[in-house]
């Protein structure tokens, strides 16, 4: 067998080219499904891990994937909003912990996260540098948008308007940054944090100004009536809160009907999770409660029909290399006649010619396993850091 | 050798003392950290954890003694301690505006009048603003010394004893026996605003400052109130005022929240009013506790009615 092989060898050797189109072909056809599948099994395990650590998920009746797409990954695609009320209602039920969630704003591409204080312990967020939330308008970057934007604490960030050409719409807000998160490998990292009252203040449902009722300018006053004051356009409403101005600012109303896209609820126990989504069951409540590990599941369900589309492509260019490379052997068989019957002349027997011939494809496969399982390898190795660069980005 | 002895000797007894300092400093602190740390927005609600929690809660009011904790604003470093509390408790009914313009952990907060939402007392008096598409709207129209009204008290420290109990079930049963004690004082103190109110429930009153709206509706009393500070004399618009308030409501008191200077005394005086203070106690009194100042109030109300 030895000699077989050496004389395949020393063939292979000698037609470089030929060998090389061979084993690239080869070694590609069985590399891409493989790495596919890898970099899918990564991402469902990172899609659902996300989906896994939040237990429940509150919103309006409507599409689940929106909400559970916005809540765990803040998508761009903002769901139908509820108000701050869902949050109160499952705090009352004394089951879970509520964590109000509002992501609609985004500040230079990145988006803004209003919530409360609870979410960084619930997900587990530290800070690497300042400190956490304290007062109105301040914000917390997440690593990669620190890193990317090059900002700090005490820097500052401003709001970008949710539509260019509404003139009359509300003044963008200046935050000022106070901290930046530890990495976390997950959307917190491209996300901007704010508290939820900041997050209202952003959209105008709470401003800062100076006090109407008491003000000595009387060029802002447009109307002064028995128990009214009107103020005209002239007053002046503050686009970042400081210390200073930090009074003046206020919200009109009940809070507890001002809108939050999702509510994450936290139950105590297992029992006190399923007695929670009991609540939610009739038919004529506004209100849905997902379990996004679920919807997560459903959505890669749907992946993976995705998946044996492709599967199916890649079988099919398989099976056609597979021909071309029988045929290339074919047509290098035809073309090596006269150096087999070379070979036969000298006394060798049909046997030994096939075992050379077997000796040929042998190396040819052993070179394009040997290959396509260092490149699999590699893919092994970056699976998770190359998932976080196709899906957080 | 003995001389050398007793010389070690004596150099040892402050290395002893030194080390079971040190030890008893350590548990000390140790038991410290096992108490579960509440910080409350008033103290009204630091005295009922107080009295509820026993040595098993560390109680932190940290608003200085010399300011209305109502309108106080906590520094960065206040709001941190605040953030790291085991519990904090607030009075609801929009006392402590500031709670409302910071980041706390809602898990921890406690708003100890939330059950009694539709209770809350709405100011009829107060300037509107209006600007934009808005429409007329004011900032400070809700009434929130709830405490003032006691079975609302109670109500709230009734919410204080399950926010402990939940956070500490282990010591519930000392919890509940320290709020039943608290809640039986709190209905005394409840009789006792009753039985004096009910002498003469139309009497006039008035009120110097516009903090005793629960008092008044909590115990039917017949209360106008003004907007007079304790420390600063009545200006003329506020006497003309005064004036056109007794046309109408001929009141021979006025409630003050603090012994007033005399030259308001004596300004009353002139008009047949005269002054007794029944101090809300939203701070920290200098004497005594919750409980001694109410009683003085009754004690202030009984003159009142006389």
């Amino acid at each position: 067998m030895i000699d077989s092989l050496y004389l395949a060898w020393q063939y292979i050797r000698f037609n470089k080219f030929k060998t090389i189109i061979l084993v690239a072909s080869i070694t590609l056809i069985a590399v891409l499904p493989l790495s596919l599948e890898i970099l899918l099994a990564e991402s469902e395990r990172q899609l659902l891990s996300r989906a896994e650590s939040t237990p429940l998920l509150i919103g309006t009746k409507g599409s689940a994937l929106d909400l559970a797409m916005n809540s765990l990954y803040f998508d761009d695609e903002v769901p139908e909003l509820l108000t701050m009320a869902a949050a109160d209602r499952v705090y009352d039920t004394d089951l879970a912990l509520p964590i109000p969630l509002y992501v609609r704003f985004q500040t230079r591409g990145h988006p803004i996260v209003g919530t409360t204080f609870d979410y960084f312990d619930f997900r587990k967020l530290k800070i690497a540098k300042g400190q956490p939330l304290t007062i109105l308008g301040d914000c917390v970057l997440g690593a990669k948008v620190a890193s990317e934007l090059g900002l700090g604490p005490s820097d500052s960030l401003v709001s970008s308007p949710e539509n260019l050409f509404d003139l009359a719409g509300v003044y963008p807000l200046k935050m000022q940054v106070v901290g930046v998160l530890e990495p976390n490998h997950s959307a917190d990292d491209l996300a901007v944090f704010v508290d939820i009252k900041t997050a209202w203040v952003i959209q105008g449902l709470g401003h800062g100004h100076e006090d109407v009722t008491r003000t000595r300018d009387s060029t802002v006053v447009l109307k002064r009536s028995e128990g009214n004051v009107a103020a005209n356009a002239k007053l002046f409403h503050y686009t970042e809160i400081t210390e200073e101005n930090l009074d003046g600012f206020h919200f009109h109303g009940d809070t507890s009907i001002y809108p939050v896209t999702a509510v994450i609820a936290v139950p105590h126990d297992e029992k006190s999770g399923t007695l929670l989504r009991g609540r939610y069951l009739e038919s004529e409540d506004a209100q849905q409660i997902i379990l996004p590990a679920e919807v997560i599941d459903g959505l890669l369900q749907n992946i993976f029909r995705i998946r044996n589309v492709l599967d199916a492509v890649i079988a099919l260019v398989g099976l056609a290399t597979v021909l071309v490379i029988l045929l290339v052997f074919a047509l290098s068989l035809r073309l090596r006649q006269r150096e087999i019957q070379t070979i036969f002349k000298l006394g060798c027997r049909k046997a030994m010619i096939g075992r050379m011939l077997l000796a040929e494809i042998l190396i040819i496969l052993l070179v394009s396993g040997v290959l396509c399982s260092a490149v699999l390898g590699v893919v092994d190795v970056n699976a998770e850091e190359l998932v976080r660069r196709l899906f957080v980005g | 050798m003995i001389m050398f002895v007793l010389r070690e000797k004596n150099l040892m007894r402050p290395i002893h003392l030194l080390v079971m300092g040190l030890l008893l400093m350590l548990v000390t602190d140790a038991s410290a950290g096992d108490r579960l740390s509440v910080y409350t927005v008033n103290y009204p609600l630091a005295y009922f954890a107080e009295r509820i929690g026993g040595d098993q809660v560390e109680v932190v009011f940290p608003a200085p003694p010399d300011v209305d904790p109502a309108y106080w604003v906590p520094d960065q470093a206040i709001i941190t301690d605040y953030q790291q509390a085991d519990l904090i408790l607030l009075n609801g009914a929009n006392y402590a505006k500031w709670v409302s313009k910071v980041s706390l952990p809602r898990s921890k907060m406690i708003d100890t009048s939330r059950k009694f939402k539709d209770r809350y007392i709405y100011a009829t008096d107060v300037t509107t603003h209006s600007h934009g598409a808005e429409g007329a709207h004011a900032h400070e129209s809700l009434a929130f010394t709830t405490w003032l009204d006691l079975s609302l008290a109670k109500l709230q420290a009734a919410e204080v004893y399950k926010a402990m109990a939940r956070k500490r079930p282990v010591s519930e049963m000392q919890f509940k026996q320290n709020f039943k004690a608290l809640a039986e004082d709190l209905e005394k103190i409840h009789e006792g605003i009753k039985a004096v109110v009910a002498n003469d429930p139309d009497r006039a009153l008035l009120g110097s400052h516009p903090v005793y709206d629960y008092l008044s509706a909590g115990y039917g009393m017949h209360l106008k109130s003004v907007h007079w500070e304790p420390d600063e004399a009545p200006s003329f618009s506020q006497m003309n005022e005064l004036k056109q308030v007794l046309e109408e409501h001929q009141a021979a008191y006025m409630l003050w929240e603090e012994v007033p200077i005399p030259v308001s005394v004596d300004q009353l005086k002139a008009k047949g009013v005269a002054s007794v203070t029944f101090n809300p106690c939203g701070n920290r009194p200098e004497n005594g506790d919750f409980m001694t100042v109410m009683k003085k109030n009754i004690d202030s109300l009984k003159i009142a009615y006389r």
